[in-house]
């Protein structure tokens, strides 16, 4: 498969993306946008495992599943494998990347942290917060889809306490 | 001309000329005259308010454009004095040096333009400056949470360029 695509083409395709769902398609309805776009998201992940997966057997359990995720599935689309995997064992996987492509080049706005400390302070960071987190509904979607082409479904949610890392939390719906 | 390089910013940026290049300031115009940045590092003597500051720059420099473009000896076809010029259009200039300082100056075909007011030991700071448009592209253009236009408030960028500028300083 020697076919490629330039990565600027993705990331800025990828933005306008999400800025169209938010501001022109669901305008004012943000919950309606992250799930189209998490929808989105969905059937890419299905598709692309589907690709991944040509060439290798079943997997046994869902660890090897994560694992693949993890390992191959993230090499594939960013280039790198997920930094941290955490388990509780019990149907919840936590997988670490410290430097989310993705997210990469996004830097929010010192200048809108001044000024009246405290609740317009918490507020103005917690709507650049909502804006970044628009961005990360679509990875969800792809690890999701990628999972449930696999067998596993699952709910896949996203947390950016720490920036430029990035924590997916996959919860394997029993 | 290879002038605008991949995706990644370029791993490695050109060693600085010689020790002890003390940077000043930095200006940032889009091709409105907006000033998209503007940072200083070592400037003693202030004159003017900050928007005349950066009205007088930017008018300095298209004149400088203008008038280097029009007594270009080697070109053929000549507008009138005045008449504005698209970027890249005539010859261009990049950068003037005074008993106290050096000015840089690069624009890229969109028309941002770069300028850097440096020591006047300063060797030729075009590949800085080319080094410096990569980030602006990199941090800043890729960054969905800019609007192009206003002024540049990225913390990426401000770092990133932060670090670059005082490392060839």
């Amino acid at each position: 498969m020697g076919r490629e695509v330039s990565e600027s083409c993705i990331d800025s395709l990828l933005t306008e993306m999400v800025s169209s769902y938010c501001n022109r398609f669901y305008a004012n309805k943000p919950e309606l946008a992250a799930r189209r776009i998490e929808a989105i998201g969905y059937q890419v992940g299905h598709q692309l495992s589907e690709r991944y997966t040509m060439e290798r057997p079943r997997f046994s359990d869902h660890l090897e599943a994560i694992k693949f995720i993890c390992k191959d599935f993230w090499s594939e689309l960013f280039k790198k494998q997920i930094d941290n995997l955490k388990t509780n064992h019990r149907g919840t996987f936590v997988l670490q990347d410290n430097r989310f492509r993705w997210l990469a080049r996004m830097s929010l706005d010192p200048t809108a942290e001044e000024g009246v400390p405290q609740d317009p302070a918490a507020l103005a960071e917690s709507k650049a917060a909502q804006a970044m987190s628009m961005y990360l509904y679509f990875p969800c979607g792809i690890i999701r889809g990628a999972l449930s082409n696999l067998g596993i479904p699952c709910a896949v949610s996203a947390d950016i306490s720490n920036l430029p890392a990035c924590s997916f939390v996959v919860r394997i719906k029993a | 001309m290879q002038f605008f390089g991949g995706s990644d910013i370029s791993p490695s940026p050109p060693a600085p000329t010689a020790p002890g290049n003390n940077a000043h300031m930095i200006y940032v115009f889009n091709r409105n005259g907006v000033c998209l940045l503007y940072k200083e590092w070592n400037r003693p003597l202030h004159t003017l308010n900050a928007q005349q500051d950066h009205k007088l720059m930017f008018g300095l420099l298209f004149s400088l454009k203008s008038l280097t473009a029009k007594m270009d000896p080697t070109s053929a076809e000549k507008g009138n004095l005045g008449v504005p010029q698209l970027p890249g259009q005539g010859c261009s200039f990049h950068s003037f040096r005074t008993n106290t300082y050096k000015l840089s100056f690069m624009e890229t075909p969109s028309g941002i333009k770069i300028i850097l007011v440096t020591h006047p030991k300063t060797g030729d700071l075009r590949d800085f400056l080319k080094y410096i448009y990569n980030l602006y592209v990199e941090y800043v253009v890729k960054n969905p949470l800019y609007t192009p236009g206003t002024p540049v408030s990225c913390e990426l960028f401000n770092t990133a360029l932060d670090q670059y500028v005082r490392s060839i300083a």
